[in-house]
């Protein structure tokens, strides 16, 4: 139950804010892959172009376990979800995939706050070229 | 003639004039004074008279019929630009240029949260389209049937007054043609072939945009810009244009 | 006067430096249709430096320099000819030419820089609009340039009274086709900093100041050119000239204050294209040489000289000139860089716009124009230019 508390607060509170500025702020030293999944956002380009999820917005700073989510709601393999035919705005709106928690108690609904998500061309855009910035940083 | 005759002729002097006529004559005036003031009276007198209380017009004064407009429910755009691909693909649009496009706004939720807006954007096909009233060569008009503003790619000739005049930023310079060109809601594409929707209409999958007779109160667009309890908006209302894209949230 | 008397008997020797700026302008006219045929081919779109957010830079401000001195020298000589006895009446001759090459400099930029002027010739004719400003700029210029030329030839034929009636014509039709120029920018609600009505009367002015300034400099160019001493009505009436850039400068001044407080109690829109110039990417522009060079100091050095010095006065009408010149950049530039969508994501406060290399060289065709006419004036007419004197 404190879970889904802590969930609910934190998950809602930062999501979308953070997930906007994540590209911007600079992933800090302590994060772990191996305890909160990989560091880069995944960019979805099907069914529609441009939609990400971020791991470090749902598990270093929502709360969230890893087995929350895989291998049930989705492969561990990133991004491969997109290759499977359900894997749509209506099958989120029936409590599959992101819609498992995005259903309007645990965290937003799917059917609101299209952008939270939806970061579009231009937000993926800004994402790769930050990226490719960062990388030839390093 | 003999005096007889005379009296019995009607009196050309001012006091027959009717009051009409009298109009008539000022009317005939203010047209030629305007006509040598090269269209700064003129372009005052709109295309066609424009209903702005608000920014949609009262139902029943569309000048139009059909009378071709766009509602764009902003907040479900998510841009996933395949509007603007749809509309490269069927209007041969050049990498360097658009006819649509999405721009982005940022609107603040408090401390240091913000959401993501997008905002579709094309040419509004206003009732009194400044970049037609500019052409020197009327390359660009209204069409007569539909209100949607056209080119004539072979009567431009690049002087881009058009470009500076569009509050919309909706016209650019297409090398291609040497004329300069614009979104016409696929009307040469598609429309003209019995398509009802513009591309980019029917690429979106969000149904952001909706396409459609506003002159018809039947019409899903109608419909959704007199709908109770809907705040609907244009993109810059100050500039006189009165345009014909709505947008609305809901 | 001594001077006039050397009038028809210009020594050869000065025909040496009269080839030397003959072959000078030939050959602006020649790199400029140059780079104007390279523009061409290349595409404008890659050749200047305008962009489909900045449509107009550079050349449309060069143009309506051009067509505003063109304006300020054929109203201003319409003045001298028909109330005679003034004191610029000996300069009105010369004031005709120049309008007329001034107006065909101008002509040679704006051909060059749009994109079709094979389709306007015929373009305007079937298919006028006569709800366009820039129709009736052009259709009026056009015939401006067409009467000044028979007025042209009615005072070589010394025909004067035709010639002063057709004067006067042609000075109403180039204010007229001067404030369409004006209309051009001013009637575009989409962008406010150029929008409303100040802008075509201010042309006027503008046109009045150019055109004052541009008889002192032609006069003392020919002078140096013909070696020529210079005589007492001629020098008067560049007095009268010099007065009248005084009062310009003044009322130009005081025409741009207001433009700036305007602008400063209106909307954003307006306050961040009066910053541009004020503090922003052209106040360089502004200040040194709209403001600096081309209103005050010019002012200041006519007041402080009381009109005394020949040099002076020709050193201020060069001044003002220059400042004209930016003054007319500064005006395209400024109205259009603040972006439509300034507040968007992505969107910069201002546009850059910096002038491509095509760009100023079709400047320079306009200068090689001018250059052109001016010599061919001091050849061919250089008597007439006297006549008035007498």
């Amino acid at each position: 139950m404190k879970k889904v508390f802590v969930f609910v607060v934190v998950g809602v509170v930062l999501f979308s804010g953070a997930l906007l500025f994540a590209a911007d702020k600079a992933v800090p030293e302590d994060y772990d892959e191996d305890t909160y999944g990989p560091k880069d956002p995944i960019v979805w380009e099907k069914p529609v172009k441009a939609v990400v999820f971020d791991h470090k917005v749902h598990t270093m700073e929502g709360g969230l376990e890893c087995d929350s989510c895989h291998d049930e709601l989705f492969q561990m393999e990133a991004g491969a979800a997109q290759e499977n035919d359900d894997f749509t705005m209506a099958t989120l709106y029936d409590g599959g995939y992101c819609g498992a928690c995005h259903d309007g108690s645990t965290a937003f609904a799917s059917n609101t706050r299209c952008t939270a998500c939806h970061i579009g061309v231009r937000g993926s855009d800004r994402l790769q070229g930050d990226a490719a910035a960062g990388k030839k940083a390093h | 003639m003999k005096i007889d005759d005379l009296e019995q002729m009607e009196s050309e002097d001012l006091s027959t004039l009717s009051s009409a006529e009298r109009r008539r004559f000022l009317k005939i005036g203010l047209a030629v004074t305007g006509m040598y003031l090269g269209g700064s009276i003129l372009s005052l007198i709109s295309v066609k008279n424009a209903h702005a209380a608000g920014v949609v017009p009262e139902a029943g004064t569309y000048p139009y019929n059909p009378h071709y407009s766009m509602v764009l429910r902003e907040h479900l755009c998510i841009d996933c630009e395949r509007c603007k691909e749809a509309c490269v693909k069927t209007n041969h649009v050049p990498s360097y240029g658009f006819r649509t496009t999405i721009l982005e706004k940022r609107r603040s939720l408090g401390e240091d949260k913000s959401e993501t807006i997008f905002v579709p954007v094309l040419c509004n096909h206003c009732n009194r389209p400044p970049c037609v009233r500019v052409c020197p060569t009327t390359a660009t008009w209204k069409d007569e049937k539909t209100g949607i503003v056209v080119m004539d790619p072979s009567r431009c000739i690049g002087c881009k007054t058009c470009m500076a005049a569009c509050p919309y930023n909706a016209r650019y310079f297409k090398e291609e043609t040497r004329a300069v060109d614009k979104c016409d809601f696929c009307l040469q594409s598609r429309l003209s072939k019995g398509e009802t929707n513009p591309a980019c209409v029917e690429a979106c999958p969000a149904d952001v945009r909706v396409f459609g007779n506003l002159a018809d109160p039947k019409s899903r667009v109608f419909q959704l810009v007199h709908a109770p309890d809907t705040m609907v908006w244009v993109l810059r209302p100050e500039t006189g244009a009165v345009p014909n894209v709505f947008y609305i949230n809901s | 006067m001594k001077g006039n008397s050397a009038a028809t008997t210009s020594a050869p020797s000065n025909m040496a430096a009269a080839n030397k700026l003959m072959w000078l302008s030939l050959f602006f006219i020649l790199i400029g249709v140059s780079g104007a045929v390279y523009a061409q081919m290349v595409g404008h779109h890659h050749a200047f430096a305008n962009t489909r957010e900045m449509p107009w830079g550079m050349l449309i401000g060069v143009y309506a320099y051009f067509a505003i001195i063109s304006t300020g020298l054929c109203v201003l000589a319409a003045f001298s000819h028909a109330f005679g006895g003034n004191q610029m009446a000996p300069l009105a001759n010369r004031m005709v030419w120049l309008s007329i090459i001034s107006l065909l400099g101008a002509f040679m930029v704006i051909g060059l820089e749009i994109e079709n002027p094979w389709r306007m010739p015929l373009g305007v004719i079937l298919y006028p609009n006569v709800t366009s400003n820039i129709w009736w700029m052009g259709t009026l210029y056009g015939m401006a340039v067409g009467v000044m030329f028979l007025e042209l030839l009615l005072i070589l034929t010394k025909r004067y009274k035709l010639a002063i009636f057709l004067g006067v014509i042609a000075a109403i039709t180039e204010a007229l086709a001067n404030s369409n120029l004006g209309a051009v920018f001013a009637s575009l609600q989409a962008r406010p900093f150029w929008y409303g009505s100040q802008l075509p009367v201010f042309f006027l002015a503008c046109a009045v100041l150019s055109g004052a300034a541009a008889i002192v400099i032609f006069t003392y160019f020919s002078h140096i050119l013909q070696k020529r001493p210079m005589d007492e009505h001629t020098f008067r009436g560049l007095q009268t000239a010099g007065k009248i850039m005084v009062l310009m400068t003044f009322l130009v001044t005081l025409a741009t204050l207001w433009k700036f407080i305007n602008a400063s109690v209106s909307n954003q829109e307006l306050a961040l294209a009066a910053d541009s110039l004020l503090k922003g990417p052209l106040a360089i522009n502004f200040w040194v040489f709209e403001i600096g060079i081309g209103l005050i100091l010019p002012g200041l050095l006519l007041v402080i000289t009381r009109l005394k010095s020949i040099h002076v006065l020709s050193a201020a009408a060069l001044m003002i000139l220059v400042g004209q010149f930016f003054s007319r950049f500064n005006m395209v530039v400024s109205g259009e860089i603040v972006p439509f969508d300034y507040e968007y994501v992505g969107v910069p406060q201002y546009l850059s716009y910096t002038p491509s290399i095509a760009e100023y060289l079709l400047v320079i065709a306009g200068l090689g124009v001018v250059g052109f006419g001016f010599v061919i004036g001091e050849r061919f007419f250089d008597e007439t230019f006297h006549a008035g004197s007498h």
